[in-house]
């Protein structure tokens, strides 16, 4: 029996300017089927990682890359603690949460990341920013990664979302 | 190199680049499910590759299977024992492999499912709930130490400066913090080994705490190791003021730590791998089965291939066979191989061509005999002497074109018929073969005798020599007759001899006839006058006067045997037949001596001239005129009939003249000898009159036949050779001829 698909959509995204550096605020809707739950509380981990593309916009050019970076989570069951903990995989900074959707709704939202500094951004100039969420629940050890071939039903991508920033 | 070995070559490196490709593919299925990091990122591929490779083998297969079922259904040779051969080789090969696919899968299922024991679970999920509940009571004591802490702090009216950390020092927490429910922190003790800013108090422990329960929590670090974090309400400390939060967080012991990390990572682990059963059992078995079935197509596409192998040179030997069976020896079948099969084609070959130079033997043998035979035909149909085979039951075999001539009877249009028999009643031919049937009724295989034949054409004499054939396995081979006319031949040897004895009596006799006459004469003339008696004198009168007259007579007939001995040399040129004819009739009509024969001339205006000599032509005339008029002597209305016509002959245009008589016509008995001297019936004659008419005749090459009519009468039929250019371009010439001799 074919299983449900996770669902991800970037709901908002919005740079702010914070002193020299803009700040990235976004927000994902996150969707996990069933199983995909049942799947973390037997030990599966997942992997959420956000990428996010900044380019100048030309008129007869392709875009000129600006900045890309990405963010990355991890989110896991600890089942003798039975607390589910949030790993910010760039920082190494762990949260643990006392359920699941504590943990997803930690995962799911962006507060004041920094992606771009002001002196890379040209003044009167558009740019164009855009990010995207790709889901992985393909965390196996590596000797076993070909059965993900045939497991790997709940990673999922979003679509790209976009948002124009002129200085 | 030629196409047939490119093609093989080609088709042999296909075939080897296909099975490496196979062995390669199956190879890294097989690391690949062996758990080999560098293989498991390439399995997808693989995977393909290996399916690929599995559509190939199906299309090939079926295309083989097609082509079987095929030939079996058109009967094609070798197809009925090479689908045997398939049938039994793929069924060889497949027991075993899905034996070996049955046990594997079995083994297989078994093995995993051993990998995630019942028991394993068991003690993973105990040691679990023993790490929590020795982990548990730590928690206990921390949240009953931070109770505690809690009345002491309200016991003292509050968060005291140097309380905190009195109480953290006695807790052995390694922080401190007393905050408002809203979180907002009144005062914080933390130790020197943590940062100097306190964590502040999660929402959680507020939310909590808000609901009057106390909050203790396990907490996993990031690098190991596990903290106790546990929150109570401290109540109101003034009057009024809002109620105060107090959190306390306790290190685990490090041993107590790692073991429950120990713990907790193997069942993590465990958890994984679990969730991983059913992928891992499907995707093993999964594999198992591609390679199943490689394996599978590949040992029933060898079987076809194996048994085509096999099962061709056999084809090419019933080929070949039926192609020899229709006659064609040049097959030739290609030795591809050195084994029993590979002798069999080389003595195949062998034999072919044995067979081939046998053959070529025979038909040169056939070639010389047909060439002999040709020959042989040649000569038969050139002899004079006539030949005719006869198979033992007396059929005609052959006949030569002589035996055709000299019977009258087209003996080539009779072959296969009955010998005896042939011809029409009374012909020469019928005679002929009554005459040989006497011969063959004694019983004498071979003999020999001169056939004197009386038929219409006169009498003919037939010299025949009858052989039997060499005997054809048991029975007689047949008989070959071989007769020749010699009726000429006689009749020349006849005439030769009277021509000998004219000239002897010409010379022997003519020669004192003179002196004879002259003597009588002289003896008239001397004793006449002297002698006077009357009666003497009469009688010397007419003794002498009779020697006269008998020597004339004598003389005459000595000239008319001259003239038959004669052999004059010929004055050809073309001659009007017709005028001679009228020439010498109108003499005949002049005679007023017979005036009681009528003489009728019916000449045919078409007839030409003739290469004659005119004057040997009137004396036959004459001849022949004398005779019939001498004939109708005493006869009331005599007629004589003097026609010509022109007439074919066996192709060739003869001259014919026919003189006819309404008188007694010739004796029966001596119708075949009435052109030999000295046979005749007449009272007074030589005999010579007819003899010399067909001497003239056969002088100029024709034919004369001599024969009673219906009507009565005798009638001698003349045919003189006729060719126009000879008469056109011989006319007025005169030329001298030997005279023609017949064949003899």
């Amino acid at each position: 029996m074919a299983q449900a698909a996770s669902q991800l959509v970037i709901r908002s995204a919005e740079v702010q300017l914070a002193g020299d550096v803009y700040e990235l605020e976004a927000k994902l809707d996150l969707r996990l089927p069933e199983e995909a739950l049942k799947a973390i509380d037997g030990g599966l981990t997942a992997r959420l990682t956000y990428q996010i593309d900044v380019s100048r916009v030309r008129r007869y050019m392709l875009n000129a890359g600006v900045a890309s970076l990405e963010q990355r989570y991890e989110l896991s069951y600890h089942a003798l603690s039975q607390r589910y903990l949030v790993r910010n995989l760039n920082s190494g900074e762990q949260q643990d949460f006392g359920t699941l959707q504590a943990a997803i709704d930690r995962v799911c939202e962006l507060r004041g990341l920094p992606i771009l500094d002001t002196t890379l951004v040209v003044p009167g100039r558009a740019y164009e920013g855009r990010i995207r969420a790709v889901l992985d629940m393909s965390t196996l050890p590596e000797a076993l990664g070909w059965l993900l071939f045939w497991t790997d039903e709940w990673s999922a991508t979003s679509s790209w979302y976009t948002w124009t920033l002129r200085r | 190199m030629d196409a047939a070995s490119l093609k093989r070559a080609a088709y042999a490196a296909v075939m080897a680049v296909g099975g490496l490709l196979w062995l390669a593919a199956i190879l890294s299925m097989a690391l690949t499910a062996q758990n080999s990091d560098q293989f498991s990122r390439l399995h997808p591929w693989i995977l393909m590759i290996n399916i690929a490779g599995l559509v190939v083998l199906i299309g090939l297969l079926a295309t083989k299977l097609a082509q079987l079922v095929r030939d079996w259904r058109g009967h094609v040779i070798g197809s009925r024992l090479k689908a045997r051969m398939v049938w039994i080789f793929g069924i060889l090969a497949t027991l075993p492999i899905l034996l070996v696919y049955f046990f594997a899968v079995q083994f297989l299922s078994r093995g995993i499912d051993s990998w995630f024991n019942v028991e394993i679970r068991r003690s993973l999920d105990d040691a679990l709930l023993l790490s929590r509940a020795a982990l548990e009571v730590r928690m206990r004591e921390h949240l009953a130490a931070t109770e505690v802490m809690a009345d002491e702090v309200a016991a003292k009216g509050g968060p005291m400066p140097g309380l905190l950390e009195s109480l953290r020092r006695q807790g052995g927490a390694l922080e401190i913090t007393v905050a408002t429910e809203s979180g907002a922190i009144i005062a914080a003790s933390k130790g020197l080994s943590s940062e100097v800013v306190p964590e502040g108090v999660p929402d959680e422990v507020l939310l909590q705490v808000r609901g009057a329960r106390p909050f203790v929590s396990l907490e996993p670090q990031p690098g190991g190791g596990y903290l106790v974090r546990t929150g109570v309400s401290l109540g109101p400390v003034m009057p009024g003021q809002d109620r105060l939060v107090l959190q306390a967080i306790y290190p685990v012991a490090e041993r107590l730590g790692a073991l429950a990390d120990t713990v907790q990572a193997a069942y993590k682990q465990f958890g994984e791998k679990d969730y991983l059963r059913k992928p891992l059992k499907a995707s093993f078995i999964l594999t198992l089965t591609v390679v199943l079935l490689l394996s599978l197509l590949a040992a029933w596409y060898g079987a076809i291939f194996t048994a085509q192998r096999l099962v061709q040179p056999i084809q090419d030997l019933v080929k070949g066979t039926r192609a020899v069976a229709q006659g064609d020896l040049d097959t030739r079948l290609p030795l591809t191989s050195h084994d029993e099969m590979g002798f069999l084609v080389h003595s195949f070959n062998d034999m072919t061509k044995r067979l081939r130079r046998a053959r070529e033997d025979q038909r040169r043998a056939q070639h010389d005999a047909e060439t002999e035979r040709a020959k042989l035909a040649i000569v038969l149909a050139r002899l004079s002497t006539g030949v005719i085979s006869l198979e033992a039951d007396r059929r005609v075999r052959t006949a030569n074109r002589a035996a055709t001539m000299i019977l009258g009877e087209d003996l080539e249009a009779r072959v296969g018929a009955s010998f005896e028999g042939i011809g029409a009643e009374g012909s020469l031919a019928r005679h002929f073969s009554d005459a040989c049937r006497i011969r063959f009724a004694s019983g004498e295989p071979e003999w020999r005798e001169q056939f004197v034949l009386q038929a219409g054409t006169g009498r003919r004499i037939l010299m025949c020599a009858c052989t039997p054939l060499p005997l054809e396995g048991d029975t007689l081979g047949g008989y070959v007759l071989v007769f020749d006319d010699i009726t000429t031949m006689l009749r020349a040897q006849r005439e030769a001899a009277w021509g000998e004895v004219a000239r002897r009596l010409a010379h022997e006799i003519k020669n004192p006839l003179t002196p004879i006459r002259l003597s009588a004469e002289r003896l008239r003339h001397k004793l006449l006058p002297s002698l006077t008696e009357e009666k003497d004198a009469q009688m010397l009168a007419r003794a002498t006067e009779t020697i006269v007259q008998q020597v004339e007579a004598m003389k005459e007939m000595v000239n008319a045997f001259s003239e038959y001995a004669r052999a004059p040399r010929l004055e050809m040129s073309a001659v009007e037949l017709n005028k001679v004819v009228m020439e010498v009739t109108d003499l005949y009509r002049a005679q007023d001596a017979r005036p009681l024969v009528r003489l009728s001339v019916d000449l045919d205006p078409a007839l030409g001239t003739v290469e004659a000599d005119a004057g040997r032509l009137r004396q036959l005339l004459h001849n022949l005129l004398t005779n019939a008029v001498e004939a109708l002597e005493n006869r009331p209305r005599g007629e004589v009939e003097v026609k010509t016509r022109l007439a074919q002959r066996g192709g060739d245009q003869v001259a014919e003249i026919i003189v006819a008589d309404n008188g007694p016509g010739f004796q029966p008995e001596l119708l075949g000898q009435v052109f030999d001297p000295y046979v005749t019936t007449k009272a007074k004659g030589t005999g010579l009159g007819l003899a010399i008419v067909r001497k003239i005749v056969e002088e100029h090459g024709g034919h004369i036949e001599a024969d009673n009519r219906a009507e009565g009468g005798a009638q001698v039929r003349i045919d003189l050779p006729v060719t126009e250019t000879r008469a056109a371009g011989a006319r007025g010439d005169v030329r001298q001829f030997e005279p023609r001799r017949e064949r003899a």
